[in-house]
């Protein structure tokens, strides 16, 4: 079904018409349209300008701002005041102000001291969370997409450890993986997987894949009913086996879908709170969010420039990813859209 | 409806492959594999479901000893602690403030974004990447950064503890998956459709509601149901903004844990309650999740 086809349907279906007559009721209707989508969208934006834009601009006026605190110069207890871009040095540089009113590296166990461990454990939850999620969430689709007795109970069931508040999927989870648990006497293991650092850390990826990839099979189960049966019984009809019939028909014709998934699958994964927060691990399961919400306690401006890093982190990573891997995305709806304007 | 489905699939099924006698059989080894395969993972993910619906059925007792008493005598009782039969708080104020949230937020949000995707995946827009990714620039700031500000605006316009206020914010949460969500689903809906209702003379509600909701229903079902999970087991926004009122399900359910946390049975009984509404949903879209687009429209 590319565009071409569908341009020469169109083509073929329209009444004949001067050309003159045509072109300038097009653009007379195109201008209508684009009005109309004007006002379709505006109300969508309006809310979340109001509802999320404003917290990010007064996250960004807060993080020049100084912490009310003892100022480290002179001893005294200091009301703020302008910071300039000293907030952000503290986590980027590790930079600490010192007695003589310059600056030096933080002491370890300081908060600032851990932002680059907090950005490599927030990008290795991300990165693996996101892949397990996307591979058993597609595989699980496939599987409920096929008829089978149950099928209906199967996927209803696969939405139970999603509706579980995370805040108690961790305490449930908590006790499988406790020293004297479940999964400790299943193994016969005696491995501490709520305070060392990796047994933590992969404890909080099978949690996180368990609760999220229905999440994912249920946004590719939709995308695949996009897929006529037709282009299969064709594929076969050729010989394709199922493997290649995966990578050339269902693979291409769920991208769109599975792309929004997966874009927002790390958008939430790059901002993980609840799940280290309260499972543990300390400090090697802390994420960005578990560090915004340390420093908060100890000084809002400078939790607040630690969120503006992380926004400006978490931009980049969503601009790459809809530069490279959603280009084919937006050509396909420009081809369609130019078909139309043509 | 599902009746025809499965019908279609039993004929795929049926219509193996039978160009070469090897390649049967290294089809069926696969399945076979696939098959072993699909039953471990399958257990792997059920296997916690289970062990916490037979621990909220199992008494307090059973429910502690390790490894898990499978075949203990099941009961109640845990279940009816929670609707409040022994202790004193009512599951019920925070569980129709939940419903009422996340019905009425998902409502809300495929108002809004129903239209808003239908611009952006077929009316032409003027820079509508960027509109795109301004959609995507709410998703990134951390969430408790957030809370600040979003307190201090509630409070000034005296919302804090109300279910409204509560609305809005999920509706803000869920907006922008929502949008691109729908984006991708009506960009499959075929153009000509679309022009030969408008050259019937369709306006453009007559066009979503017999067009668009029609062949992009599995996309609508779905978005919508993400929505409702999403706002029903929201829990850091719920548990600073609202309190005594308008408080949720996740806000009571966290508290039942702190208070009855060494109790497993009590725990597991409460988790699987709160999630049933959002199983009820799910049973009751996924019927709808298969029907949705045939492309018959455009033979």
């Amino acid at each position: 079904m590319s565009s071409t086809a569908m341009g020469a349907a169109r083509d073929s279906g329209a009444p004949p018409r001067s050309p003159r007559q045509q072109r300038g009721g097009l653009a007379r209707a195109q201008r209508a349209r684009n009005r109309n989508a004007f006002f379709l969208i505006i109300p969508s934006i309006v809310l979340l300008a109001v509802v999320i834009g404003y917290p990010i601009v007064s996250a960004i006026v807060m993080a020049f701002q100084k912490d009310a605190g003892l100022d480290a110069a002179t001893g005294f207890f200091v009301q703020g005041g302008f910071a300039g871009i000293s907030n952000f040095t503290h986590w980027l540089l590790q930079q600490c102000p010192t007695s003589d009113g310059g600056t030096t590296s933080c002491p370890p166990g300081n908060l600032g001291a851990q932002f680059w461990s907090s950005t490599f454990t927030t990008f290795f939850f991300t990165v693996v969370t996101v892949i397990c999620e996307t591979v058993f969430g597609f595989w699980m689709a496939i599987i409920m997409n096929r008829a089978f007795h149950g099928r209906s109970l199967v996927r209803t069931a696969i939405l139970v450890p999603w509706a579980i508040p995370t805040a108690v999927t961790a305490k449930l989870w908590f006790f499988i993986f406790s020293v004297a648990g479940i999964v400790n006497s299943l193994f016969a293991t005696k491995i501490l997987w709520t305070s060392d650092d990796w047994p933590a850390r992969i404890a909080i990826i099978i949690i996180d894949v368990w609760k999220t990839t229905p999440f994912m099979a249920l946004l590719i189960l939709a995308g695949l009913q996009l897929i006529p049966e037709e282009v299969y019984e064709a594929a076969r009809v050729d010989g394709a086996t199922t493997w290649k019939s995966f990578w050339t028909i269902t693979l291409p014709l769920v991208r769109p879908a599975l792309l929004v998934a997966v874009l927002f699958r790390i958008l939430d994964a790059l901002r993980m709170y609840d799940l280290p927060a309260i499972f543990g691990g300390g400090d090697a399961t802390a994420t960005w969010s578990v560090l915004v919400v340390q420093q908060m306690r100890q000084g809002p401006n400078a939790a607040s420039a630690l969120s503006t890093i992380v926004f400006v982190f978490i931009f980049l990573v969503a601009f790459l990813f809809v530069r490279f891997l959603g280009a084919n995305v937006v050509q396909t709806t420009q081809a369609q859209q130019k078909g139309e304007l043509k | 409806m599902t009746a025809a489905i499965e019908s279609t699939d039993a004929r795929r099924i049926r219509s193996a492959p039978v160009s070469s006698v090897s390649l049967r059989g290294r089809e069926r080894r696969r399945t076979v594999v696939l098959g072993i395969v699909a039953w471990v993972v399958g257990l792997i993910f059920f296997g916690p479901i289970v062990w916490m619906l037979l621990t909220s059925l199992h008494s307090e007792s059973n429910a502690a000893t390790n490894p898990p008493s499978l075949f203990a005598p099941l009961t109640l009782s845990s279940y009816a602690n929670f609707f409040g039969a022994s202790s004193g708080a009512s599951p019920w104020p925070p569980l129709i403030n939940s419903a009422m949230m996340s019905i009425g937020s998902t409502l809300l949000v495929l108002v809004l974004s129903i239209p808003a995707a239908y611009a952006l995946a077929i009316r032409p827009v003027k820079k509508w990447s960027d509109v795109l990714f301004f959609f995507l620039t709410t998703k990134m700031l951390p969430m408790v950064a957030g809370l600040l500000p979003l307190y201090l605006i509630a409070k000034t316009l005296g919302l804090l503890d109300t279910v409204g206020l509560m609305v809005i914010l999920y509706t803000a949460m869920n907006l922008p998956i929502a949008v691109w969500m729908m984006r991708s689903f009506f960009a499959e809906v075929p153009l000509e459709v679309i022009e030969a209702a408008q050259v019937d003379g369709a306006g453009l509600l007559l066009t979503f509601r017999r067009i668009i909701i029609p062949l992009a229903s599995p996309g609508i079902i779905a978005t919508a149901l993400i929505c409702f999970i999403f706002s029903w087991n929201e829990l850091l926004f719920a548990s600073v903004l609202t309190s005594t009122t308008s408080y949720t399900a996740p806000v009571f359910l966290t508290s039942f844990v702190t208070s009855e946390g060494l109790f497993l049975s009590k725990v597991c009984a409460a988790s699987i309650a709160i999630s049933l509404p959002v199983l009820v949903a799910g049973f009751a879209a996924q019927d709808k999740l298969v029907q949705g687009l045939s492309l018959g429209a455009i033979k």
